[in-house]
This record gives C-alpha cells, structure tokens and sequence, in this order.
C-alpha cells in the first residue's frame, strides 16, 4: 500500500495507475497459472492436473455447501475464478511491492477499496440478476424485501447496502491493515540502522506468514459470502 | 499516511477503476473458462460417468461370475450323482451275471451227470441182456444133450463130463 496515487484520465474517465496494474499483474498470474495447471489433461490426472482438480474440489465444495443439487454446478466458474483472483490479489502485496516516486506499481489490488467494491458489485449484481430472473421482477421484490414480514421492508433495502458495504469492506480492510503494518515494520526497520533491523526482520516474518493466512481467509470468506448472497436470492426463503 | 489517501480519496473517486476491474474480470472468467474450467470439468465429468460405468460392468462381471460358479457347483453334484448310479448299476449288472453263470453251470453240471447215470444204466441193462441170452442159450444146449443121450449111469458120467469138456471149449472159444 502506498500513499501516492497515479491518476490518469482517458476519455474523461479518471483511472488509477497505481490500483490498475497490479489488478492486471493479478489476473495475468490467475490466468497464466490455470493455463500451465491445465495443460495435457488426462482422463487418469496425474501433477498438475491433480492440483487444478483439487482447487475446483474445493471452489465446488464451497457451492455445495450453501446451495447443494444441480443449482449451484452453474455457479463454479464464477466462484473458482473469483476465489483465485481473490487469493493471488491477496498474496500479491505480500511478495512484490513495488514503488517509482512514492507511487506504488505493484501491491494487492484488494487493498483498494475501490478493487473490492467492484468484486463485491459484479457479486450483488449477479446475485439480483438472477433472482429476478429466476422469479421475475414481482417474486423478486417479494422474495427479497418482504420476504419475512412486510413492515421491515425498510430495513431489508439497508439490509442489501450493509451486505455490499461489509463484503467489499472486510476484505478491503483486512488486506489493507495487512499491508499498512508490514510496511510500518519495514519503515521501523530502516529508522534506526542495524539495531531496529534485527528485531525488525522476524517480526516481518512473522507478520507477512499471518498476511499470507489471512488472505487465504478473506478469499475463502468472500466466495462464501458470494455464495451465501447468491443463494439467498435464488432460494425462497 | 492513512490520511492522505483518505483525503485523496475524498478529494476524486477514479471510478473508472470500477469499469477496469469489472472488465478485468469479465475477460478473466472468459479466458478461464475457455482455457482452464471448461476441459478440467469436462474431463471431470467423462471421469465421473466412466467410473460409474466401470462400477456398473463390474457388478455385471461379478454377477456372471457367480452364475458361473453356481452351474459349475450344480454340474459338479450331478456328476457325483451320476457317477455313483454308474457303479451301482455295474454292481448290480455284475451280480445278475453272476447269479445267471452260477446257475447255468449248475444246470448243465446236472444235465452232465444225468447223460452219465442213463448210460450207465443203458450199459448195464446191456450187460443184463447179454447174459440173459448166453443162459437161455446154455440151457438150450443142455437140454439138447441132455435130451439126445439115454439116461444111463455110465451115459450120464460121460454125457457131463462131455458138456464140462464143451463148456470148457465153449469158453476158450469165448
């Protein structure tokens, strides 16, 4: 995480540099490691093949678990790549940072809010898009916002903000905090020469092994989540 | 530090950060899909209907195996009880033959001693015969002697002592 921020506007549109890159650097490294992993596939798997299975075992184990039966088998793209995604975004920061001027390039685009406020918007879209589709506009509203009792209609509306707000927000703040105290590590380490650099080091051992697991965590808690959503619109209660 | 990207942010949203990541990730769910999701699950699932019919014609196998199996045991008992009918009958043949060679030998040993006794008898009644005539012969000639020569002591000495003489001949003849 870096303070400094390379805006850039293209038609008007203002991008962030700095957040964009290592979104792409992300995806590259999902993309590329899934086409490596599925290379030579075999009916008897065997290496790599094994590995990829395992992943999508456990994306689908994650559906099954909110949404068992032939329902959720459709949604196992969308939770293995956004699991994947997720996780490499996670673990990014924790490797690479790299900065030009006090401008960060490469770091965990998840510890941008705007980067987990897109994920979790694409997540609540789909989740709304479906339910209506699956029971048109009316069954939809009702499902969803009249579904217990009529009168907390209210509340159900802000039910559906905080669900966007707290699942973009957690991961956000999760990987963010991450960051910001490894950094704080590494700027503690350079203050006072050798004598803070030696406690320093194990201490940024200690804490990116704890990053590398909370990032795992996050990214098994927002497909959760994703499923969970999903399935609360889909389903009638 | 926290402040100034909480001012930075409050000061510009680049929100076209939002249409990068979403397009970002539309375009990574199509590639994964395309180069990765879609041959491993399709490969899964050949997998999965394989190994449900490979369990399927194993349950077949298995079931003709035990049909197999059960023939072979039913085979296996009819054959004892086969063999053993084979030998009794034998037993029983032999026996018969036994009983029929006995009783014929028997009967022909019989038959045998029969023949023998009736020749016997024919022999001797022969014999009986052969006397009977050579006596009545003898007497004839007796009488015959007895007959042509008067009845004088002195004749009659002579007259046996001539028959005995005769008789003597008669047998050296004989």
């Amino acid at each position: 995480m870096n303070e400094g921020a390379s805006v850039q506007e293209f038609f008007g549109i203002p991008f962030n540099i700095s957040n964009d890159l290592p979104g792409l650097v992300a995806a590259m490294i999902v993309f590329f490691t899934m086409l490596w992993l599925s290379r030579r596939i075999q009916l008897k798997p065997s290496g790599r093949q094994n590995f990829i299975e395992w992943i999508i075992d456990f994306t689908n184990g994650i559906i099954k678990s909110t949404m068992p039966g032939k329902e959720g088998s459709k949604f196992g793209l969308l939770i293995f790549t956004l699991f994947s995604f997720i996780f490499v975004s996670n673990q990014l920061g924790l490797m690479f940072q790299v900065d030009v001027n006090d401008v960060g390039y490469i770091q965990s685009p998840t510890a941008n809010a705007m980067t987990t406020m897109t994920l979790a918007f694409i997540v609540l879209l789909t989740a709304h898009f479906l339910g209506v589709k699956k029971f048109g506009f009316k069954g939809y509203f009702k499902n969803t916002y009249l579904s217990p009792l009529p009168f907390l209609l209210p509340l159900s509306v802000l039910e559906e903000f905080t669900n966007f707000l707290t699942l973009a927000l957690r991961l956000y703040g999760n990987i963010y905090s991450g960051e910001v105290l490894l950094k704080l590590i590494y700027q503690f380490g350079k203050s006072f020469g050798i004598a803070s650099f030696i406690p320093a080091v194990p201490l940024e051992i200690i804490w990116q092994g704890f990053s590398v697991f909370i990032g795992s965590i996050q990214a098994y808690v927002f497909v959760t989540l994703t499923m969970v959503y999903i399935s609360q619109k889909v389903e009638k209660e | 530090m926290g402040l100034t990207f909480v001012l930075g942010a409050a000061t510009g949203v680049e929100w076209g950060d939002m249409l990068f990541y979403a397009v970002l990730f539309v375009v990574l769910l199509a590639l994964i899909k395309h180069y990765a999701w879609g041959p491993v699950t399709d490969m899964m699932e050949k997998r999965a209907t394989k190994i449900a019919n490979d369990l399927d014609s194993a349950e077949e196998a298995r079931k003709n195996a035990e049909q197999v199996e059960e023939q072979r045991v039913s085979a296996l008992k009819d054959s004892h009880a086969e063999a053993s009918q084979i030998i009794e009958r034998a037993r029983k043949n032999g026996e018969q033959q036994k009983t029929t060679i006995v009783a014929d030998a028997h009967g022909e040993a019989q038959a045998l001693k029969d023949t023998a006794k009736q020749d016997i008898e024919r022999e001797r009644q022969d014999a009986l015969e052969g006397v009977k005539n050579d006596v009545a012969e003898l007497s004839l000639e007796i009488a015959s002697k007895v007959i042509s020569k008067n009845l004088q002591m002195n004749d009659q000495k002579a007259l046996i002592d001539s028959y005995i003489e005769g008789l003597g001949k008669q047998n050296e003849v004989k």
